[in-house]
């Protein structure tokens, strides 16, 4: 299913580690999280929405609280997506995310020197 | 691969966050100045009351403006929360060195974001920010005026009294 969709949107992919990729859509503006077991869409918003929930778990405090399991359950309103991961899959998510911003800005500097500077 | 995010937003990550802080500290300026303005009030100091309630609502259309502004680049403004808010003052000089303390850090905030513009090239946001930079060479000059007049009043007698009467008298003009 996955390879159909990145076939038929003719995804790009824009970063990728050990557990997951994110891809982007240029027919449809829209980018796919390939993570955790779930291959899930999102726009401009969401994702950024998506890493700041990520960025705001406090792992140390998860993984030091006896009380509970260390795992975490990942989701915003307006989510269509619910991701219960542990500790590890955070840092994973967390990272995949981080390279993805930064290919953003990396790919915003490359559109400006290639398209739109005029000299 | 096209630049979905700068085709949603004309300010960059960086820039939005350093303006939503912005935003949270001209919130927090305007709770310090009603703040102010109860204790003035409360002590007998009706004039510097109204100065400081004044005072709050400039920096609430301060924040006003900068929330404005992320929105209509495409960012995501973010509504602050506000707390400790100092509500206990030692005196009534402490009020005014507080308010020019306070306005010192506004400016040095400002001078950041204005240079992270420039880093990033940011002429966009820049130019939004010199109506802030103008804005603090009034906003410090009224500060220090004020108290200034503990100077040259003094506080002893109907000096405070005198102090007091004379705070809406302080106006700014560039000529
Ligand atoms: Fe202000
Ligand atoms: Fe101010």
């Amino acid at each position: 299913m996955e390879k159909a969709c990145i076939d038929i949107n003719e995804l790009i992919n824009v970063f990728s580690n050990n557990e997951g990729a994110v891809y982007q859509s240029d027919k449809l503006n829209c980018f796919y999280v390939d993570f955790g077991g779930k291959f899930a869409r999102y726009n401009c918003l969401s994702l950024q929405k998506l890493k700041k929930v990520v960025e705001e778990i406090d792992i140390e405090a998860l993984l030091l609280n006896t009380q509970r399991a260390d795992f975490e359950l990942v989701t915003f309103n307006g989510c269509e997506h619910i991701y219960l991961l542990s500790a590890l899959e955070i840092i994973s998510l967390k990272d995949l995310l981080q390279g993805t911003f930064t290919m953003f800005k990396l790919n915003h500097m490359v559109n400006d020197c290639l398209f739109r500077l005029v000299y | 691969m096209k630049d979905l995010m700068r085709i949603k937003c004309l300010i960059s990550q960086d820039i939005e966050t350093l303006l939503n802080q912005q935003i949270k500290k001209e919130a927090h300026s305007s709770s310090l100045y009603l703040s102010m303005a109860s204790w003035c009030n409360q002590n007998g100091y009706d004039f510097s009351a109204d100065y400081f309630t004044k005072q709050s609502e400039e920096e609430r259309a301060h924040q006003l403006k900068l929330f404005k502004y992320v929105l209509d680049m495409g960012g995501n403004a973010i509504s602050p929360e506000v707390t400790g808010i100092k509500s206990d003052f030692a005196g009534f000089r402490e009020v005014f060195e507080d308010a020019l303390e306070a306005e010192i850090a506004i400016t040095q905030s400002f001078k950041n974001l204005a240079s992270r513009c420039l880093k990033e090239q940011d002429f966009v946001t820049m130019e939004f920010l010199n109506w802030f930079l103008k804005e603090q060479r009034e906003e410090e000059y009224k500060a220090r005026r004020a108290l200034e007049l503990f100077e040259v009043i003094g506080e002893e007698g109907t000096g405070r009294w005198e102090i007091d009467k004379h705070v809406n008298d302080i106006s700014y003009s560039e000529d």
